[in-house]
């Protein structure tokens, strides 16, 4: 018989014999289909976690280094100015822009509680001051008109930049040239940004701004805001800041940096913890050293589950083996060789756990969806998520196999022909 | 006419514990091709151990066997394997077909193990199917088949490939006396087509089919006359 006819006769063969004991088959695969489903799962899950973390850091940019004024309370500001500090300011910037060496550019952002009039009730827009560098820095795209200048800086312009969702919700006169009202002042806008697709989260130290839902004045103009001086007592033209984007001239000088920005912030502050040093790239690592973590233990999970489901094939197969001993004992009389004897019963453990990876995979989708759908985590099925589990089972068809396919071919013919 | 099977001094011992059972003793026999005989004596003569010795599944402890010029006492279990899949059919008193599959798979699984042009196959499977008068019952599995018919089946197996040998252990045990004489006829066919068979049985009257008896006692040839 040629090999390829061989080859699909051995698997007609084996399908056949399985299919004459339909449950026990469909028992002996339960283990691997867990197995497989829970790997999938798992992969999907920790995938997705993965992109949308790793999205949400690439949004603060690797290249960036942040500085966040802390909330303090009364006891910590009286420390902190005892040690003459004055907070998270433009300063502080200026200072670290001339002081480190691979440092390019430092913005400053400071969020105002102001009311905003004529957006739709529904829409409640963040309105920061900035500097004119702010946009550049995180790359933020403008679909309108342009961003701040540093003529609107200088001369404390009242003009602003919306949103996309803002300059919606204000239908026609969220377009350029038109103005918007903030608390008793009216702003012009000068530009509307592109939509962006983000979300607010928090991604450890650092909250996620979803630039849709904000508008951005000249920091200088945060003073004609009443209501900002009085919510973080501030002081009319103040250069207080609510946090510093420090841009770095490479993603390899990042971490090289931090120090630098920490001994020059720590001697202006005069060691005032009223700050805190937050590094997107760190995150990123952490993040991948967190999944690498998560990986061990999903490895660990899918290792034990299909070697259960292993054993559980071995069993059954050994089983097999010893209720076809006659069987063997006929296929030796006819010609068939040892290796004829381990294929034919390889073949059977490794259709039955191939079988166990498909139907794995079908209700790992189902999992996956349910998860998506119920909890609403991130999901993303990659081909490796569908591949590794499909491999694996076929090996651990293989590998849990290869012993009763060894016994029944080691099997004395003359003895296997009289067993009854 | 030239031997197809040349066996000399051939012993077969098996050892339990500190004791030696010598199922056989010297044995020599020869057999031309085309030769029916029937292998004659009491339950534990050896008989079977005799027939799957020559069957090649079973070596002897010592003697010289050679089958068709190939010296089988040298060969290899691959090779040995191979001789069985594609010069011996075997045919056995409890028939041993595979429950699972049909009268055609069950003709059919021994192909597997054969070097045989795809093509040839099912001609030959149909073929002994029609010798053995089974083609209404090729899809019909074991347990749908009498006792006959299952001997019919073995039998159509093993010479579906036409081997040189074909070895019938106790053919017609299992079955009646009428199906057994029908299962005699059939062995009568095969010889007058040419075809080289061994039968052990008890019953003298179905050793009569044979041109020669040998006769065995306790794992000794004891007569190697041909009888009338």
């Amino acid at each position: 018989m040629q090999l390829n006819s061989k080859l699909f006769k051995v698997i007609t063969l084996a399908v056949k014999s399985l299919l004459q004991h339909k449950l026990r088959a469909t028992l002996s695969i339960l283990g691997v289909v867990c197995g497989v489903a829970a790997v999938l799962s798992m992969l999907s899950v920790g995938e997705g976690a993965k992109r949308e973390s790793l999205s949400q850091i690439e949004q603060l940019g690797t290249r960036n280094i942040y500085v966040k004024s802390i909330p303090l309370t009364e006891m910590q500001e009286r420390k902190s100015r005892a040690k003459l500090s004055q907070g998270l300011t433009l300063y502080d910037a200026q200072r670290i822009k001339n002081g480190c060496r691979d440092v390019q550019d430092v913005a400053g952002l400071r969020e105002l509680k102001a009311s905003v009039f004529g957006a739709a009730k529904d829409v409640t827009p963040l309105i920061v001051s900035c500097t004119p560098n702010y946009a550049p820095l995180l790359k933020i795209p403008i679909g309108n008109g342009r961003f701040i200048s540093d003529q609107d800086m200088q001369e404390s312009k009242l003009i602003c930049v919306i949103g996309h969702t803002v300059a919606n919700s204000m239908g026609v006169s969220g377009s350029i040239g038109n103005y918007l009202r903030i608390e008793n002042s009216l702003f012009k806008i000068v530009g509307v940004l592109r939509r962006i697709e983000s979300k607010v989260e928090k991604s450890g130290a650092i909250s996620l701004r979803n630039y849709n839902d904000m508008v951005f004045i000249p920091h200088t103009a945060a003073s004609l805001v009443n209501r900002a001086a009085s919510v973080f007592g501030g002081t009319i033209a103040s250069p207080e800041v609510t946090e510093l984007i420090v841009g770095v001239s490479t993603v390899q000088q990042v971490l090289k940096s931090v120090p630098a920005v920490k001994r020059t912030l720590e001697i202006t502050h005069g060691g005032a913890d009223d700050y805190q040093i937050v590094v997107p790239q760190e995150l990123l690592n952490q993040s991948r050293k967190i999944q690498r973590t998560f990986n061990i233990v999903l490895g660990s999970i899918a290792f034990i589950s299909l070697l259960v489901g292993g054993i559980g094939i071995m069993n059954i197969m050994l089983a097999t083996v010893s209720e076809r001993t006659k069987e063997i004992g006929i296929r030796r009389a006819f010609g068939a060789t040892y290796l004829d004897i381990i294929i034919q019963f390889l073949a059977e453990s490794t259709i039955l756990t191939f079988t166990g990876g498909i139907i794995g995979i079908v209700i790992g989708f189902g999992g996956v969806w349910l998860i998506s759908a119920i909890v609403k985590w991130n999901t993303a099925i990659t081909m490796l998520s569908l591949v590794l589990p499909l491999l694996t089972s076929i090996l651990v068809g293989i590998f849990f196999g290869l012993y009763p396919a060894y016994a029944a071919a080691k099997m004395d013919p003359i003895a296997a022909l009289r067993y009854e | 006419m030239s031997h197809l099977i040349t066996a000399a001094g051939i012993c077969k011992e098996f050892h339990v514990g500190s004791s030696t059972l010598k199922i056989l003793e010297n044995i020599d026999l020869s057999l031309h091709r085309g030769e029916f005989i029937a292998i004659m004596g009491p339950s534990g003569s050896g008989k079977t151990t005799l027939l799957y010795t020559l069957g090649c599944l079973e070596r002897p402890s010592s003697g010289s066997y050679l089958l068709d010029g190939v010296n089988i006492i040298a060969a290899t279990d691959n090779e040995l394997s191979h001789i069985r899949a594609n010069s011996i059919g075997f045919i056995f008193q409890t028939f041993n077909l595979l429950p699972g599959l049909n009268v055609y798979e069950n003709i059919e699984a021994p192909f597997l193990y054969r070097s045989l042009d795809d093509s040839r196959i099912n001609g030959r499977i149909m073929d002994s199917i029609a010798q053995v008068g089974l083609l209404e019952r090729i899809r019909h599995k074991p347990s749908e088949l009498s006792g006959g018919e299952m001997q019919r089946v073995a039998i159509a197996r093993a010479i579906c490939a036409d081997p040189l040998l074909v070895l019938a252990d106790e053919p017609t045990g299992n079955l009646d006396s009428h199906t057994g004489m029908e299962i005699l006829k059939i062995f009568k066919k095969l010889h007058d087509n040419g075809s080289t068979i061994i039968l052990i049985t008890h019953d003298r009257e179905v050793a009569s089919v044979a041109d020669r008896i040998v006769y065995l006692r306790d794992g000794k040839l004891i007569n190697n006359a041909t009888e009338q």
